[in-house]
């Protein structure tokens, strides 16, 4: 009888308590993060990051401090602006020039600077008016921006057909459910994690040693990094595939290939859309940079126009830029929406 | 002779012992006749899904052997076998962005060379078989392109069934096919498998919980309790039985009966 009773009462002590917001080890682990945080952000100067952009704030709502954020952008700022529109050639150097069938929506300027010619008969430096004419297109350079900006869609896009081809079977491989074999599972994820650590902007520059200036060097530098990046996404995405579909097809004998086209292609298509289609909106960006190191593209446009200081036609390019992400973006999400 | 050709699939002395420690199966040893509905009834945990799946090799047991036709079942024989005993699915198997059209195919798979598999040009018998079978069962034409996430439980199944028909089976196995389904579409769903079976001679494998159904459907009922065979034999010798009281005692909760 007693037995029974001091049996019984540790059994009522167990009380239902809900589990709290916050428990002890939740609040040593974010304790520990925070001083992380605190010692990294220390080591990459956040704290001088905020008081610079707050002066910067400050001084741009007309506070009296002197900012050198402020000052910096300022003078960067407007020298992008107006946008270069226009392009002028030098008639005397295009080849074939003719005066009565001028392009489309061109005209004729002609300027005139003095310049200071020796007189062979005086031999004195004599003032002398030089009359170069030139060919204006109010719309020259922003159809050169677009040509080039085309260019770099180019690259991005076959960067990513190309990472597209090579993620496949590295997918495949280095999917744990699919692969025939171990050595060829390790191989698969090496080769997948190394060509995903490379940046674009490395293999551009080594690539372009290789291949040479243009194009073909950015596209295979963007086309191995995305097959690095898309070879996990989709061998993630065909280990975490549904298996009961799978097993109902291998167990009526079909086989490693057969189930992945039937059983897990079409459960990870959508998803499989998506990365695609974010690799070729980043592809896209990558290119710009890329063309930095002479890989083609909008980005050795802008190369060259920023050191030569031609701002106006930086501003044009970033612009350009710009509005073509946007565009790219837009395509996307109506791909995505129609697919997912 | 016929003795052997009677004994279409034999279990004998089949334990199963799981990596964890678990006796899923202890020394389960029955025949099924060529041609028969067998159900294999048991609360969830008894080791019907084991059992089943032993005929098609999904597992291996760990003592004994499955024969079909005399033929015991190994490594050699898997793909052959495969080709002659199709399943059915508690979750139907199916995948539900795919079209009906495509699940259909993948009930041929075995049958298509790999090339045509991949490449989507399907042989045409396959592709006829495909659009009979489902009329066979029910399905409308325009289902044929719907995903088959679109279709109900019901219909699921009936797709179900109708794939596992694809390569002419010898032997169904249908591992707890109505467990998902309501018990109406459930009645449906077993009428329609077993006059499938019957018009072509095909043997069923059916794991089941519900008594009811079991009697109604079952040439032979195989009841398993905890890995072990319980009882073997006809729905008649079943009924009325201890047996019958324990499951439906059992079970009691589980249905959804007032």
């Amino acid at each position: 009888m007693t037995s029974a009773v001091s049996s019984s009462v540790p059994r009522a002590q167990k009380t239902w308590t809900y589990p709290p917001l916050i428990r002890p080890q939740t609040l040593l682990i974010a304790l520990a993060l925070l001083g992380f945080l605190l010692a990294t952000g220390r080591d990459v100067e956040m704290g001088r990051m905020v008081r610079m952009t707050g002066e910067a704030i400050w001084a741009t709502a007309g506070g009296k401090v002197d900012s050198q954020v402020a000052r910096g952008l300022g003078r960067i700022g407007p020298s992008l602006f107006p946008l270069q529109m226009s392009e002028r050639q030098e008639i005397s150097r295009i080849e074939g020039f003719d005066r009565s069938h001028l392009p489309w929506l061109s005209h004729l300027e002609v300027v005139e600077t003095p310049i200071q010619v020796l007189n062979p008969d005086t031999l004195r430096m004599e003032s002398r008016p030089e009359r170069v004419e030139y060919l204006v297109k109010p719309l020259g350079y922003l159809g050169h921006v677009a040509v080039k900006l085309w260019e770099t869609l180019e690259i991005a896009l076959w960067g990513t057909v190309l990472a597209i081809l090579l993620s496949a079977p590295l997918a495949f491989f280095s999917a744990a459910n699919l692969t025939p074999s171990r050595i060829a599972y390790v191989a698969a994820r090496g080769t997948v994690s190394f060509l995903r650590a490379i940046p674009e902007l490395v293999s551009a520059l080594f690539l372009v040693l290789a291949y040479g200036f243009g194009p073909i060097a950015g596209v295979l530098a963007l086309a191995l990094h995305a097959a690095g990046f898309l070879g996990k996404f989709y061998a993630e995405d065909i280990e975490n595939a549904d298996p009961k579909p799978q097993e109902a097809l291998v167990a009526i004998g079909a086989n490693r290939l057969k189930v992945l086209r039937f059983a897990i292609l079409p459960q990870v298509l959508p998803q499989y859309i998506a990365y695609t289609l974010y690799v070729l909106d980043r592809n896209f960006r990558m290119a710009t940079v890329i063309g930095l190191v002479g890989a083609g593209g909008i980005g050795q446009e802008l190369k060259g126009r920023f050191d030569m200081y031609n701002y106006h036609h930086v501003g044009t390019i970033l612009a350009g830029i710009f509005l073509a992400v946007f565009v790219i973006d837009q395509f996307a999400a109506r791909l995505r929406r129609r697919f997912l | 002779m016929t003795l052997v050709r009677d004994k279409h699939i034999a279990f004998d002395g089949i334990g199963k012992r799981f990596a964890d420690g678990t006796q899923a199966l202890d020394g389960v040893t029955f025949n099924v006749r060529r041609g028969a509905f067998c159900v294999l009834l048991g609360p969830s945990g008894s080791g019907k899904s084991t059992l089943l799946r032993a005929v098609n090799g999904l597992t291996s047991p760990s003592q004994g052997e499955v024969r079909i036709d005399g033929q015991p079942i190994t490594a050699q024989s898997l793909p052959s076998v495969r080709r002659r005993v199709s399943m059915i699915h508690q979750h139907f198997g199916l995948v539900d962005r795919a079209s009906v059209a495509e699940n259909m195919i993948g009930g041929a798979l075995a049958a298509i060379p790999t090339w045509r598999a991949l490449s989507g040009l399907y042989p045409l018998p396959f592709k006829r078989k495909a659009c009979d079978l489902l009329a066979t069962v029910g399905l409308e034409p325009d289902h044929l392109r719907r995903p088959a996430g679109a279709l109900s439980g019901g219909q699921r199944q009936r797709v179900g069934i109708a794939r596992a028909l694809m390569l002419d089976p010898e032997i169904i196995i249908a591992d707890e096919p109505v467990a998902s389904l309501d018990p109406k579409v459930s009645r449906d769903t077993l009428n329609l498998l077993r006059q499938a079976a019957q018009a072509r001679g095909v043997t069923v494998l059916c794991s089941l919980h519900q008594v009811d159904l079991a009697l109604e459907f079952a040439d032979q009922i195989v009841a398993l309790r905890q890995g072990r065979i319980v009882h073997d034999g006809p729905p008649a010798a079943l009924s009325g039985s201890a047996v019958a009281r324990f499951y439906d005692a059992s079970l009691q909760p589980m249905e959804s009966r007032a």
